[in-house]
Formats: C-alpha cells, sequence, structure tokens
C-alpha cells in the first residue's frame, strides 16, 4: 500500500472519468475508457490485489474496449440530443447522483478503518483461509482455493451467468433473413477495407504464443495470478485479434456458431458435472475430496486440488467460447457476413 | 550492481521523458507517431533490462526463470509496439491526414 | 533502494499525466489511439517496478505479459475501424461542451 502511487494513479483516473463523459464523440469516449480500465487494473495490483487486476486487464482493458469498438462500427458516433427537456431531464439526474453519493458516503462513515487488523473479517475469517488452505487443498494461492473450492457454489452460477449473456446477445442480435437489413446514413463513407501484409503475418506468428500463454494461466492458476477465468478470456481474444488481422470468415469457419454455443455449454457442464460426480459418490454437491475414489493414486487432498482444476478447465472453455460468440454477433449485427 | 541499475533506470525514464516531450509537441500526427513508436520501445527494454538486473542479486534458478520471463515481455513489446505503429499510421493515412509541410519561403 | 523504485513510479505516473493531455485533447480520434498505445506501455512498466517495490516480481510478471498483449490488440481493433469508416472528425465534435455550430 505505496500511498505516492495511490494517489497519482487515483488522479489520473478521475481524470479520465471525466474526459469519458465530457467528450461528444463516442469512438473517442471509447478509446479513453480503455485508458480508464488500464489505468483501474494499475491501482488494483498496487493495493495487491493480483487476481482481481488480471482479470480487470484482460476482460476490462482487452475484450470490453474491442467491444464498444464494435459496438461504434455498426451503429454510429454522435450522441443523439433531444431538443426538448434537456434541463428538466439533466436536474433530475443531478438530484438522483447526489442523493445516491449522499446515502453511499453515509453508510461509509460505519465502516472500519482501511486495512484494520481486528475487524470481524479479519479476526474470524482470513486467518482460517491463511492457515488452512494449504493444508486442506495443497493449493498455494488463496484466492484461487476460495474462488473455486470453498466457495465453488458461487463461481459454478458466474459461469451460467456468462453463458446466459452469450444467449441474450444470440437472442438480440441474430438475424437470419435476408429483408432485415437496413443501411446506415448518409455521412458515413463506407469501403471494404484492404488487406494489410504485415499486421496479418505478425499476427500470424503471435497466435498461437497467445493460446500458449493462456492455457499457461488456466493450468499453473494453483500457484501465480490467474485461473479460469483470464485465461479463457486471452483465449478468446486470441481469436478476436485473428478476425481483425484476417478475414471475419476466416474465424467462422474454425468457431462456427454452433460450436460456440456447444462449447459454452460444455463448459458449465463440465463444472457441473464435477459436483455432480462428487454427489453420485456420496458426499455433499461440489465436495472434491470424494474423487479420490474415482482418480487413481490421490488422497482427499490431492483430489481437492486435481478436482479445482477440472472445474477451471470446464470455466475456461465457457468464457472462451462466450467471448467469442458475443463479438461475432456485435461486430456484424447478427448477420454473420462481414466484421471490423 | 546497484549503480548500474540505477543508472539504467535513469536513462530509461530520460527516454520516456524525451518521448513523452514528442508527443505533446511535435505539429503533426505522422511526427508524433515516430516519436511514440520508437521511444516508447526503446525505453521499455532499457527499463526492464535494470529490472532484470536487480533481480540478479542472488543467483538461483527461480530468480534464472524470473530473468527469462522478463526478457519474454521485451521480445514480445519488440515484436508488437512497431506492428501497432505501423497498423495507427496507416489508419491515418487511410483517413486522409494531411502532412505539415513547412511554408515556403519569401524569395526576396 | 525502495524509495528510489517509488520515485521512478511517482515519475512514469507523471508521464502518464503528459500522455494523457494528447489523449484528452488530440484534435482527432487518432491522436488518442496513440495515447492509449503510450500509456499501455508505461502501464505494463509500472507493473514491473510495482513487483520490484513489494519483492514479489514472480507474482506481477504473468499481468504485465498479459497487459502488454491486450494494449496490442486494443490499438489493432481501434485503427481498423479507420479502414471501414473514413471520415476522421464527424462535424461537430471533440472535446467540447457544446457541438458547434453548423456552417
Amino acid at each position: 500500500m505505496i500511498w505516492q502511487l495511490d494517489l497519482s494513479v487515483l488522479t489520473l483516473i478521475v481524470i479520465c472519468a471525466f474526459a469519458t463523459i465530457m467528450v461528444k464523440d463516442l469512438l473517442s469516449a471509447a478509446i479513453i475508457f480503455g485508458a480508464y480500465s488500464f489505468l483501474m487494473c494499475l491501482l488494483w495490483t498496487e493495493m495487491g490485489a493480483v487476481d482481481v487486476a488480471f482479470t480487470e486487464a484482460s476482460v476490462g482493458a482487452g475484450v470490453s474496449t474491442v467491444l464498444f469498438f464494435a459496438a461504434v462500427y455498426q451503429t454510429s458516433r454522435k450522441v443523439g440530443a433531444r431538443k426538448s427537456g434537456r434541463l428538466l431531464s439533466k436536474a433530475f439526474a443531478l438530484i438522483a447522483a447526489l442523493l445516491t453519493g449522499l446515502v453511499l458516503v453515509i453508510a461509509e462513515a460505519d465502516f472500519p478503518g482501511f486495512a484494520n487488523p481486528f475487524t470481524p473479517a479479519s479476526l474470524h475469517l482470513s486467518p482460517y483461509y491463511i492457515t488452512q488452505t494449504l493444508h486442506d487443498t495443497n493449493v498455494p494461492n488463496m484466492v484461487t482455493s476460495v474462488l473455486a473450492d470453498y466457495r465453488g457454489f458461487d463461481t459454478m452460477f458466474e459461469t451460467a451467468v456468462i453463458f446466459t449473456a452469450g444467449l441474450a446477445v444470440i437472442a438480440i442480435l441474430r438475424r437470419f433473413k435476408k429483408e432485415d437489413r437496413h443501411d446506415l446514413p448518409e455521412p458515413y463513407v463506407i469501403s471494404e477495407g484492404y488487406p494489410d501484409t504485415i499486421i496479418r503475418f505478425v499476427a500470424r506468428q503471435l497466435v498461437p504464443f497467445i493460446q500458449l500463454f493462456a492455457l499457461y494461466v488456466v493450468a499453473h492458476g494453483h500457484h501465480s495470478p490467474g485461473g479460469g477465468f483470464q485465461g479463457g478470456v486471452i483465449l478468446g481474444a486470441s481469436f478476436i485479434l485473428l478476425a481483425i488481422s484476417f478475414d471475419f470468415k476466416i474465424v467462422l469457419g474454425i468457431m462456427s456458431e454452433r460450436w460456440n454455443v456447444l462449447l459454452g455449454n460444455i463448459g458449465v457442464l463440465i463444472y457441473a458435472g464435477i459436483g455432480f460426480l462428487c454427489l453420485l459418490l456420496g458426499a455433499n454437491f461440489l465436495d472434491y475430496s470424494m474423487l479420490s475414489k474415482v482418480l487413481p493414486a490421490t488422497d482427499k487432498i490431492m483430489a481437492r486440488s486435481h478436482g479445482m482444476l477440472g472445474i477451471e478447465i470446464g470455466v475456461a472453455i465457457a468464457v472462451m467460447a462466450i467471448v467469442i460468440s458475443i463479438y461475432l454477433n456485435i461486430v456484424s449485427h447478427g448477420k454473420y457476413d462481414k466484421g471490423l | 550492481m546497484t549503480l548500474v541499475v540505477i543508472l539504467l533506470t535513469l536513462t530509461g525514464l530520460v527516454f520516456f521523458f524525451a518521448t513523452t516531450i514528442g508527443i505533446l509537441r511535435f505539429p503533426d500526427f505522422y511526427s508524433r507517431m515516430h516519436a511514440a513508436g520508437k521511444g516508447d520501445t526503446l525505453s521499455s527494454l532499457i527499463i526492464l533490462l535494470a529490472l532484470v538486473l536487480y533481480n540478479f542479486h542472488d543467483i538461483n534458478l527461480a530468480n534464472l526463470l524470473v530473468a527469462i520471463k522478463i526478457l519474454l515481455i521485451v521480445v514480445f513489446i519488440f515484436m508488437a509496439s512497431p506492428t501497432a505503429t505501423h497498423a495507427i499510421i496507416d489508419a491515418g493515412y487511410e483517413a486522409s491526414i494531411k502532412p505539415w509541410m513547412k511554408k515556403p519561403e519569401e524569395e526576396s | 533502494m525502495d524509495s528510489f523504485f517509488i520515485g521512478i513510479g511517482v515519475a512514469l505516473c507523471f508521464l502518464m499525466l503528459l500522455t494523457l493531455h494528447r489523449a484528452v485533447h488530440g484534435p482527432t480520434a487518432i491522436d488518442r489511439i496513440m495515447g492509449v498505445n503510450v500509456i499501455g506501455t508505461k502501464t505494463t512498466i509500472l507493473l514491473v517496478v510495482i513487483g520490484t517495490i513489494y519483492h514479489r516480481v514472480d507474482m506481477f510478471v504473468d499481468i504485465a505479459l498479459a497487459y502488454a498483449l491486450l494494449n496490442f490488440i486494443v490499438t489493432i481493433a481501434a485503427s481498423r475501424y479507420f479502414h471501414h469508416r473514413k471520415n476522421l472528425i464527424p462535424k461537430g465534435y471533440g472535446f467540447r461542451i457544446r457541438p458547434e455550430e453548423k456552417k
């Protein structure tokens, strides 16, 4: 907790936030919002929360910004403004924001001090995890063990929520009939975009190494910051790089629409399937120590570590498929003909 | 060893400073991209090299692996940053940004 | 040695502030893309510096590598936009509170 760096990064974040709101061009606002996500990841690293910073870097600063660009590409860069009644709606929004802020500040006065060692969470809960994690599950990374073992039920529903988000994008945007097309309004000059040799060569050389790094992040999540979510998002981002530098149809040839939804299903199925297997073997749902009956040559402690690896693989597969599916839907407006 | 680390880090910081002054003060988009693309990559190399040397205060296998990983970041930045610079300048050329020309002098 | 690296971190943050001026105030959208690219590279360096301050570099190197990767992908995506939609500044936009008047 270094207060000098904290103060400087927070100043930059506030400036970025103001600039995102006040710039009138939507593409530039998306770009500055990408910078805001970059700096937010830095703030969390500086506080020592490396897993959260990794997730913010991959999801917020990486994929989310590219999805903003895809959305602006398909709609427009202008902010639509109503001419009448602007002052009333602005006053209403100001009062609502001030009230919410006031409620939050009053609630915050009751919190214990920052890093106070005598709060209930630090006295009873955290010492249990800090002392017992390596002894119970043989996994040094405490965040991964809390996420995947002690609170594994929450993570399963988070994966289901990601899958539902992919389904929601398909349900809203996907269109199959030709007469749903409409053309963009006049002031935009549209062209096909010519193929660029340098970007194609470098992307083709880099994509296998990016995918290898993503698999390393998934598998090494027990000992270093990482895990299923981050690895899955980086895998999806490698396919997005392929779609941007080459043609849209090439990614559609590798990961077709049917395979995307199927792999999203399979990811959640792996997660719930491991939990159900533990139920069949005679323990609670998602109690991995019973897997030692099925896996050869493991005792109960190592079975928990292997169970966590299994569900991380399920999460990575689901997240990769859904990230690719959401990108393909947004960038082609559901028509699947051409993209960014 | 500590002296070498301090010297290398300060050199990297000087190059970063030069990059930032170039981004602010050059008159045209293309010249700013020159400053950003080249200065950025070189400064990253120098500062990361300094951190690799700082990590070697006692030589064992774990430190060697961390040093190789940091050099992997350098290799990646060397491959990716010039490509990104090329992509941005290409986008500027496609969007027809006019380069800054010096005004022709009056002949007296 | 710790305070030296904290000083380096604060100096990098100050340089990021100067680059942010170009990212916010750049007259065209492409200047902003360039500013965000430079901010991303500086953040990668700052992550490894923070790891050195905490004396656990091995935890922070993975994040720095993923960061450099995603910086690259975002820059390529942003610049591919301008191959398809070629108008650079839609009329009347930029860092202003009110759009400018029609000529």
